[in-house]
C-alpha cells in the first residue's frame, strides 16, 4: 500500500528525514513513536504533500506508483487521508458543506454518482452517531469553536465519510481525555479492516491500549532506529527513549 | 480646463431645465461653491488614497433624449424575486417598465420640493455634494406615511447604457414617517463605457420607524461612481444599511449618518468585491448626538489582482452621547500580492459613559486551511471559494430577504468564479 524508501526530507532547506525506509502493506496499521522533534510530523506532510516540504533523495510509493508529484489533492482522492494533530479553523466555512463537497469530489474522482442532499445528510447522520457527535456540529463552521477533542473527533468523523484506504493518524491522541480517547480508537478500530491500512504517529505507548498495532517503529533524529511489534512500545513506555539513542 | 467644461454643461442645464425658477438659485449656489473649491486632490485628508486623475481628466456632458434607450432595455437580466422595481436609464425614468407597490408614494423631485415646500434636505461635505445639487437630473422620492409597514422591498434599479461619456446625477429622498417600515435598495447596472455617475440619497427615518437599506452596484468597471449617502435617525429609529460593491473603476461611497435622538439604531455592513485595477473607497460617518443610541459597522473588502480599496471609517460620540454603543469593525481579504488597501478605523469620543470598540484586519487567505480542504480531496479553487465564501458568510447570511439574499449570493459566487479561476 505504502512504500517508503530512503527518505530524505525537509522543510525551510533544514533536513529532517535522513533515510526513512517503511512498507505499509494493505490491511496493516504500524505504530511510529517518537519524541518531539524527531520527524514524526515531517513525515506525515511528506506523504499528504504538504506545500514547503522538499524531498531531497529517495521516493514514496503508495500502490506502487510515486506520489512525489502529486497535489494534496490527487493524493487525498486516491485514498491518503491525514487527520490532524491541530485541525485548522476555517471561519464562515459550514461543515456540512465542505464535508458534502469533499465526499462529492472523491465520488466524481471514483466514477460514482455524487450525492444530493438528502443522501449526504442520512450518510452524515449514520456517521455522526458512530461517533457520539450532536447533529448541531453540522450547523456550525469547521472547528471553529470546537475543544481539542471535538476537533479530533470530527477528524475521525470525516475519515468515516471519505472512506481512505490509507490513514494518517498524526498525534490524534494528544490532549484527548480518557472517554474522547475511547471513542476515537473506536472510530478506528470499527473502520480498520483487512483493505485498510493506518499509519498511528504517537508520543505515548496509552493509545495502543485501544487499537492493535502490527508493527511499532520508533523514531530518533529522522532515522527508523528500531521497529518491532507491540510490546516494544511497552518497553518504551517503561525505559524512555534513551536507550535507543546514538551514544 | 475641466471647470470650465462643467461651467459650459451647468450653462446648458439652465437653459434647458424643466425646473422651475425656484430650483435655479439652489444650483447656481451649489456650483459656484463647486467652482471655489474644485474637485479633491490626493492632499485632501479624506482622498489621501483616491485618486480622481481619470475622473478629473473626462469631460463629460449632461445626459439628454440622445442617451435614451432605442429599444426598451431588457431589465429582465436583473430580475430579483419579491420586489417591486422602478426602472431609470441614465437618468431618464422609465415609467413602462417600472411598478409601484403599495404604500409607498413614488414622488418626482419637482414634486417632492413642493410637498416640502422647498424645504428640502441637502448637502455641501464635500464637491461631489454640490455637484450633485447643481446638476440633480433624475432620480425619485419614495414616501412612506405613518403607520405603514410596506413588506415588498421597493427597487430604484439604475441602468446605464451607451458610449458617449455622460454625467448623470441622482437625488433620491427617501422618507419614512412615525412607526412604519419599508426596504429600499438601489441596484445600479449596466455597460456604459463611460459613465460618471454621482448621486446624492437623503433618508430620514423618523420616531419607531424602520428602514432596510441595500445598496448593489454593479456597474461596468470603466464607470466612474460617487455615492453621496446622508442619513438622519430620529428617536427609537432603526436603519440597517447593506452595501455590495462590486462594479465600476472607481466607487466612492461617502456614508455620513446622524443619531440625533435617543435610542436609534444603527447597522452599516459592506461586502466590496474588486479586480482589475478598480478602487472601492467607503468612506462612512458615524455621529452620535444622542445618547443611548447604537451603531455598528461591518466592511469586508476582497481584493483581487491589482485592485485597490480604502475604508476610512470614523465614529464620532458627541458631548452628551452617554450610553453610546458603537463597534466598528472592517476586514480585508487580498488574493494577490499586487492588490493594496487602505484601512482606517477611527473613533472620538467626547462622552464619558460609552461603549466602544473597533478592530481591522489585512490578510491573505490562510494557507494553512487551504491545504486542510486539499487534503480533503478539494482542487485549489473550490478550497479558496469555499475560504473566500467563508469570509464573506456571515455578511450575506445577515441579508433577511431571501430574493435579496439569493441574487446577492449568486452574484458573489459568479464573481468567485470568474475572477479567481487561473
Amino acid at each position: 500500500m505504502l512504500e517508503i524508501k530512503n527518505l530524505h526530507a525537509g522543510v525551510e532547506g533544514k533536513i529532517i528525514l535522513h533515510g526513512i525506509d517503511l512498507n505499509i502493506k494493505q490491511g496493516e496499521m504500524h505504530v511510529i513513536m517518537g519524541r518531539n522533534g524527531s520527524g514524526k510530523s515531517t513525515l506525515s506532510n511528506v506523504i499528504t504533500g504538504r506545500n514547503g516540504y522538499e524531498v531531497t533523495a529517495g521516493d514514496i510509493l503508495y500502490k506502487g506508483e510515486s506520489i512525489l508529484d502529486w497535489s494534496p489533492e490527487d493524493r487525498a482522492l486516491a485514498g491518503i487521508f491525514m487527520s490532524f494533530q491541530y485541525p485548522v479553523v476555517i471561519p464562515g466555512v459550514n461543515n456540512t458543506y465542505f464535508l458534502k463537497a469533499a465526499v462529492n469530489s472523491k465520488r466524481k474522482y471514483n466514477g460514482k454518482k455524487e450525492l444530493d442532499a438528502a443522501s449526504f445528510l442520512k450518510l452524515i447522520k449514520e456517521k455522526l452517531t458512530e461517533m457520539d457527535m450532536e447533529a448541531e456540529y453540522l450547523q456550525r463552521a469547521v472547528n471553529e469553536g470546537f475543544s481539542g477533542g471535538e476537533k479530533k473527533r470530527n477528524e475521525i468523523l470525516q475519515l468515516l465519510c471519505l472512506e481512505p484506504e490509507l490513514s494518517i493518524m498524526d498525534e490524534t491522541d494528544s490532549g484527548l481525555d480518557i472517554d474522547a480517547l475511547k471513542i476515537v480508537a473506536k472510530g478506528i478500530n470499527n473502520y480498520h479492516n483487512e483493505k485498510r491500512s493506518f499509519l498511528v504517529i504517537t508520543h505515548y505507548q496509552r493509545f495502543l491500549k485501544y487499537v492493535e498495532p502490527d508493527i511499532v517503529h520508533v523514531l530518533i533524529g529522522g532515522k527508523i532506529v528500531k521497529s518491532g511489534g507491540k510490546e516494544l512500545a511497552i518497553e518504551l513506555e517503561e525505559k524512555g527513549y534513551r536507550w535507543l539513542e546514538p551514544a | 480646463m475641466t471647470l470650465a467644461h462643467y461651467q459650459a454643461q451647468f450653462d446648458q442645464m439652465l437653459v434647458r431645465d424643466y425646473f422651475p425658477d425656484v430650483i435655479q438659485p439652489i444650483r447656481k449656489k451649489a456650483f459656484s461653491k463647486f467652482l471655489e473649491t474644485g474637485f479633491p486632490t490626493q492632499k485632501w485628508e479624506d482622498w489621501r488614497f483616491t485618486n480622481l486623475s481619470h475622473l478629473k481628466k473626462q469631460l463629460y456632458r449632461i445626459s439628454d433624449s440622445r442617451d435614451l434607450p432605442i429599444t426598451a432595455p431588457n431589465s429582465s437580466t436583473y430580475t430579483m424575486d419579491g420586489v417591486e422595481t422602478l426602472v431609470i436609464y441614465n437618468g431618464h425614468y422609465q415609467k413602462e417598465l417600472s411598478s409601484i407597490p403599495n404604500g409607498i408614494r413614488v414622488l418626482t423631485g419637482l414634486e417632492y420640493f413642493h410637498e416640502k415646500s422647498g424645504r428640502i434636505e441637502t448637502a455641501a461635505e464635500n464637491p461631489f455634494d454640490l455637484l450633485n445639487t447643481a446638476f440633480m437630473d433624475s432620480g425619485l422620492s419614495l414616501v412612506i406615511d405613518q403607520n405603514t409597514n410596506v413588506v415588498t422591498p421597493i427597487r430604484i434599479l439604475f441602468i446605464s447604457s451607451g458610449v458617449d461619456p455622460i454625467i448623470v446625477s441622482p437625488r433620491v429622498y427617501v422618507d419614512i414617517n412615525e412607526s412604519s417600515s419599508a426596504t429600499f435598495i438601489e441596484h445600479h447596472v449596466g455597460d456604459a463605457a463611460a459613465i460618471f455617475q454621482n448621486s446624492s440619497i437623503f433618508i430620514s427615518v423618523t420616531e419607531n420607524a424602520l428602514l432596510n437599506h441595500i445598496r448593489i452596484q454593479s456597474n461596468s468597471e470603466s464607470a466612474q461612481h460617487v455615492a453621496n449617502l446622508s442619513v438622519n435617525l430620529l428617536r427609537n429609529s432603526q436603519y440597517n444599511f447593506f452595501q455590495f460593491a462590486q462594479g465600476s473603476g472607481l466607487d466612492r461611497s461617502n456614508i455620513r449618518v446622524k443619531l440625533k435622538e435617543e435610542g436609534a439604531q444603527c447597522t452599516l455592513n459592506g461586502l466590496s468585491l474588486s479586480a482589475g485595477n478598480q478602487h472601492l473607497d467607503s468612506q462612512i460617518l458615524m455621529d452620535h448626538l444622542a445618547p443611548n443610541c447604537t451603531s455598528s459597522q461591518n466592511f469586508k473588502s476582497i481584493l483581487q489582482q491589482s485592485s485597490s480599496g480604502v475604508f476610512n471609517g470614523r465614529v464620532i460620540v458627541r458631548e452628551g452621547a452617554q450610553k453610546t454603543d458603537a463597534k466598528q469593525s472592517n476586514k480585508n481579504l487580498l488574493l494577490s500580492k499586487q492588490a493594496g488597501m487602505n484601512s482606517n478605523p477611527q473613533m472620538e469620543i467626547y462622552a464619558d459613559d460609552v461603549r466602544c470598540a473597533h478592530g481591522s484586519s489585512t490578510g491573505e487567505l490562510d494557507k494553512d486551511a487551504l491545504f486542510y480542504l486539499r487534503s480533503r480531496g478539494l482542487d485549489t479553487l473550490t478550497a479558496k471559494s469555499l475560504m473566500i465564501r467563508g469570509f464573506a458568510a456571515e455578511l450575506l447570511d445577515s441579508l433577511k430577504h431571501e430574493g435579496v439574499k439569493h441574487y446577492l449570493t449568486t452574484a458573489f459566487d459568479t464573481w468567485i468564479m470568474e475572477k479567481n479561476k487561473k
